[in-house]
């Protein structure tokens, strides 16, 4: 909390501004938010973070833009959870928008507060996810532009199965529910396909456009390709200096589902494993993370961000789906199957210890020296998994943080603790390092 | 089917034998379980109850921030004598109560029952082959056969209430809250809360003649199978069986919950309330679509799952049986006090803080108020507001036609007539001290209320916050005292801000946590306060949104002396609130108007 830096004082005022004009002009609110939006799309492109690498800026800018993109265009675009397979959407030329990126995007102006308290006023409960309701408030006040389609998938979390069927409803939308099986088996893999197809009919109609199916395969095609040289990073993560902050690595994790299928979305993948390989070699503690992070606070971020002392270098929302060539019963040739597959096998669904056993998978892949799991405010998924991801971290040789705080919610941080915690463990891993290297 | 969806565990075989022996008892929690295909296996479900005493365990193994249910169900299943446990992948808690289960447990038997949110075709054909499933595991561990006979006859038939009744919807209700809500309200509760089954078919004929015929295994394929499925009988069982529990009444998990509309409104339902708890999220979206859609008494009540949590519903349930009851109360406890008196009236408000007292005569006049502090005795309290209102007005208790008492303390005043809730008399004390007010803002020392009326004082709906002590005068104390400061002076310093401060949180803890921070940084007092004020304001401009407020706004309680709250809420609001210098009376006053009417109409 204390020392607000220049950039966090206009933000602040950006954000207050936006607040305090939303009961009686959302509209001005809207146009507000995304001035400000274009012009930080605009400073991405044109004059991007200095410390970050090629890939860094380039995934920065992808975000900003598509995301303007998206916002600016809502007849184009269709809001989805963040797991939703989402190619077969992009092939029709639609704008998928998650709700996670939309809630980011609005903390990141620090006006979170006024549309969670709108959302909270229409009867939304508290402990709702933070992302849902920031994205509640924001449909609730009139800034947020209604859709023509809405798709989500089961996978991660209850409020899929509420905001969205909410929105629909209020905007007399169409709302399409994947409902992903919690077991991996061809049939499950088979019944999740059939609901993605529904899906691509459903847009087709409302969209009056027709899939052209070999633009499909060439896009999944480019799914698997992206997820193969995503998955090849990791070795270098593990040794090589990132140069990344909380904040990029939330915006690539967004690109790399939200554009997943697209040459953009490939050439990322690409871009890191090429800069990864000519950076310098990384001596500071790494540290898995689990979930999203509390990106907005500058003391946990001071931490790790661009840090030569410690540094994230991987997390199971960007790493949720961790099935080698050889492991996977489909590809291009049956997209829709393709596409299934990589929900149901999602390290999200299914039991905790499917998402405690590719942490662990990304802690040995990197060769990381601890872990944090994140409880984000009113996700139960992670929250009641928290307690056996840990034990399982700890059990294979990763000593682990449960991190209790909220990623949108500044209301839900207590900063002066968490970042207490999270220092004292940083401690902890630096000085298990240094006795390794003493006792080499 | 992975082995990530079963576990069947035999730790031992003499244990397995010892449950044929003692009979097999299965946990379960959710309305979709199988319990008459269980039933067939010769097991009795049980639904867990999980009303434990504390959820230390829970906490530990998982994490606070789940629903309470989900916490006890946790504890509950933990405990020795819970051998075989059922759960379904109903909603994002159980299944990370399956997996700490799972982790922990020392069980017999343990199955998690993937349950589709959709209910169409397909999703029926998943669901029978799961059911088929769990029955093979069954069988194989319990080394039992199917018995259809057995199956049908557990099923309980659908009959729904026709009387006069309340029903209860949203979470899981435990015994204890099942009669809170029917003591509170005062009619009998229809349970349609998400653990209660709510079939709505009945097994087909050619299965009670399957049943009737005895194990017709011998003419199917399975012959001479001797353990387990019994072929042809389970076969068909399962294919009626999986549409008929997929198809009940829906929980609002599924997809498409349209039909839960008919929840509302049936044959002598006079009201709905929905039982909600923090992180369990479905049933407060569906109070809040219903409350805009449908034009039925509703009212939300939050416990964590067990019954420790009960006591601070009662005003909310009390309130709500008044509005359905209309004033019966008061004018049932007048008519047996007819002739008695000479047509004054007294209210009594026992408040956490102070113990109100007025005197009406019968044209409606007030005679004589008193205010004290409520001290530690409560009792004792409002002994001494009776004989000091009394003494006040020159009357004697003979005077009285009615005494009627509200407030926290209202059941233990000695020798009143009758008692009704705060928010009733509240509501009927605003309207007589200034008429025009369509919304009550009330912040008290331990609860905020905001109370929308109609032009002749009746509540139109109303919402409470008294869980904890955001935006409550404890808050303000608290943040005081924080600030090392008395709560007179607090309020005073505070309307000499002059620059904004952003105070996020309203959970007194957290909030502390960022004054401190904004002491560290030199930020002046006033700042702080005014920051403090507006974040109480912001909480309580959320509740009247709630409850549709409007213009004109009368806030009444404690915190309506603090004159930086009122002007914050007036900012917020958009519009002016009104104070009234007879405010902290509001509820005595209405106490005894409420008595005046009664025996007008009595």
């Amino acid at each position: 909390m204390a020392g607000r830096s220049l950039g966090d004082s206009v933000i602040g005022w950006y954000g207050d501004v936006a607040a305090r004009g939303l009961d009686s002009h959302p509209d001005a609110v809207r146009h507000w938010l995304m001035a400000g939006f274009r012009l930080m799309a605009r400073k991405s492109q044109f004059a991007p973070d200095g410390r970050f690498l090629p890939s860094g800026r380039r995934g920065y800018a992808l975000f900003m833009r598509s995301m303007v993109d998206a916002m600016a265009d809502p007849d184009n675009s269709v809001l989805t959870s963040v797991f939703m397979p989402t190619e077969s959407l992009r092939a029709l030329g639609l704008k998928p928008v998650t709700s996670e990126a939309i809630a980011s995007f609005v903390s990141g102006a620090q006006a979170e507060g006024a549309f969670l308290g709108c959302a909270e006023g229409a009867g939304i409960p508290e402990t709702y996810c933070s992302y849902h309701r920031a994205l509640m408030g924001m449909a609730e006040s009139g800034v947020l532009r209604p859709r023509r389609l809405l798709a989500s998938t089961s996978v991660a979390c209850d409020a899929n199965n509420l905001s969205f069927k909410s929105l629909a409803r209020r905007w007399g939308a169409q709302s399409a529910y994947v409902d992903v099986p919690y077991d991996v088996t061809r049939d499950g893999i088979a019944y999740v396909a059939d609901q993605l197809r529904d899906v691509t009919h459903q847009a087709e109609d409302i969209f009056g456009r027709s899939l052209d199916e070999s633009l499909l395969r060439q896009m999944v095609a480019r799914s698997l390709a992206t997820q193969d040289a995503l998955e090849a990073t990791l070795p270098h993560r593990g040794e090589r200096y990132l140069a990344n902050t909380m904040t990029l690595d939330m915006m690539e994790m967004l690109d790399l589902h939200l554009l997943l299928g697209t040459d953009e979305a490939l050439g990322l993948a690409r871009g890191m494993g090429d800069d990864l390989a000519r950076q310098p070699a990384y001596d500071g503690a790494k540290l898995v993370w689990a979930h999203v992070s509390p990106y907005f606070l500058g003391s946990i971020g001071s931490l790790v961000d661009c840090s030569q002392t410690a540094q994230v270098v991987a997390g199971d929302m960007m790493f949720d789906c961790l099935t080698p060539p050889e492991g996977r019963l489909y590809d291009e040739t049956h997209p829709f199957e393709a596409m299934a597959e990589r929900v149901v096998r999602n390290c999200f669904n299914g039991p905790a210890t499917r998402r405690a056993q590719t942490l662990v998978r990304l802690a040995e892949r990197t060769g990381a020296d601890g872990a944090v799991v994140f409880c984000h405010w009113g996700c139960k998924e992670t929250s009641g998994a928290a307690q056996l991801i840990r034990g399982r971290l700890e059990g294979a040789g990763f000593p682990t943080l449960v991190l209790d705080g909220d990623a949108v919610d500044r209301a839900n941080c207590m900063e002066g603790q968490m970042s207490t915690r999270f220092s004292a463990f940083l401690e902890l891993l630096q000085e298990r390092k240094g006795r390794v290297h003493d006792s080499q | 089917m992975t082995p990530n969806s079963v576990s069947v565990e035999r730790s031992t075989g003499d244990r397995v034998e010892a449950r044929r022996d003692g009979g097999h008892v299965v946990y379960y929690a959710c309305k979709y379980t199988p319990v008459e295909l269980l039933a067939g296996f010769g097991a009795r479900s049980e639904l867990a109850e999980a009303d434990v005493s504390s959820f230390d365990e829970a906490d530990r193994l998982a994490h606070p921030n789940l629903c309470g249910y989900g916490k006890g169900l946790i504890e509950r299943l933990l405990r020795d004598d819970v051998r075989e446990v059922v759960l379904i992948t109903c909603c994002d808690v159980i299944k990370r109560a399956y997996d700490v289960l799972r982790e922990q447990g020392d069980f017999d038997f343990i199955y998690l029952l993937d349950l589709p949110h959709k209910r169409g075709e397909a999703e029926r054909r998943l669901f029978r082959a799961r059911l088929a499933d769990l029955a093979d595991r069954y069988a194989e561990y319990s080394g039992r056969s199917f018995d259809v006979g057995a199956a049908l006859a557990a099923f309980e038939p659908p009959v729904r209430s026709t009387g006069d009744h309340v029903t209860l919807l949203g979470a899981h209700a435990t015994r204890a809250l099942l009669d809170n809500v029917g003591e509170g309200v005062g009619y009998p509760v229809e349970n349609g809360t998400c653990t209660e089954r709510h079939l709505l078919v009945t097994p087909p004929p050619e299965l009670a003649r399957a049943a009737s015929e005895g194990d017709c295994s011998a003419c199917g394929d399975d012959a001479g199978a001797g353990v387990g499925r019994a072929g042809g009988t389970l076969d068909t069982f399962l294919d009626w069986y999986a549409g008929a529990l997929l198809n009940q009444m829906p929980c609002m998990r599924m997809d498409d919950v349209s039909q839960r509309a008919k929840l509302h409104g049936g044959k002598g339902q006079r009201g709905v309330i929905y039982h909600t708890m923090k992180f369990c999220d479905y049933y407060g979206f569906e109070y809040a679509l219903a409350t805009k859609e449908e034009d039925l008494p509703m009212v939300k009540i939050e416990t964590d799952g067990t019954s420790q949590s009960l006591g601070q519903l009662r005003t909310r349930l009390e309130a709500f049986g008044e509005t359905l009851h209309g004033a019966d109360v008061a004018r049932e406890a007048a008519g047996s006090r007819e002739g008695l008196g000479r047509g004054y009236v007294m209210g009594v408000d026992s408040g956490s803080t102070s113990t109100d007292a007025a005197i009406m005569d019968e044209r409606g006049n007030l005679v004589a108020t008193v205010i004290l502090p409520t001290g530690a005795k409560a009792t004792e309290s409002a002994r001494r507001a009776k004989a000091e209102v009394l003494e006040k007005a020159g009357l004697r208790e003979e005077d009285m036609a009615l005494k009627v008492s509200t407030g926290y303390g209202r059941d233990n005043i000695p020798d009143m007539d009758t008692a009704i809730t705060e928010i009733t008399c509240h509501a009927k004390g605003a309207h007589f001290l200034m008429p025009e007010a369509r919304t009550i803002i009330d912040i008290g020392g331990q609860d905020s209320k905001v109370i929308h009326l109609d032009d002749r004082g009746n509540v139109l709906n109303f919402v409470m916050n008294d869980k904890c002590a955001a935006g409550t005068g404890r808050f303000m104390e608290m943040m005081a005292r924080t600030l090392e400061m008395s709560l007179e002076d607090f309020c005073r310093t505070g309307l000499e801000w002059k620059h904004e401060v952003k105070i996020s949180s309203m959970c007194t803890v957290f909030a502390e946590s960022e004054v401190v921070s904004l002491v560290a940084e030199d930020t002046p007092t006033p700042d702080i306060i005014h920051g403090l004020c507006e974040s109480v304001a912001r909480k309580t401009a959320t509740l009247a949104r709630r409850v549709n407020g409007e213009a004109p706004y009368l806030m009444t309680g404690g915190v309506a002396n603090n004159a930086g709250v009122v002007q914050a809420l007036t900012n917020v609001l958009g519009a002016p609130v009104a104070t009234h210098e007879d405010s902290q009376l509001c509820g005595a006053i209405g106490a005894a108007l409420l008595g005046l009417e009664s025996l007008q109409q009595g």
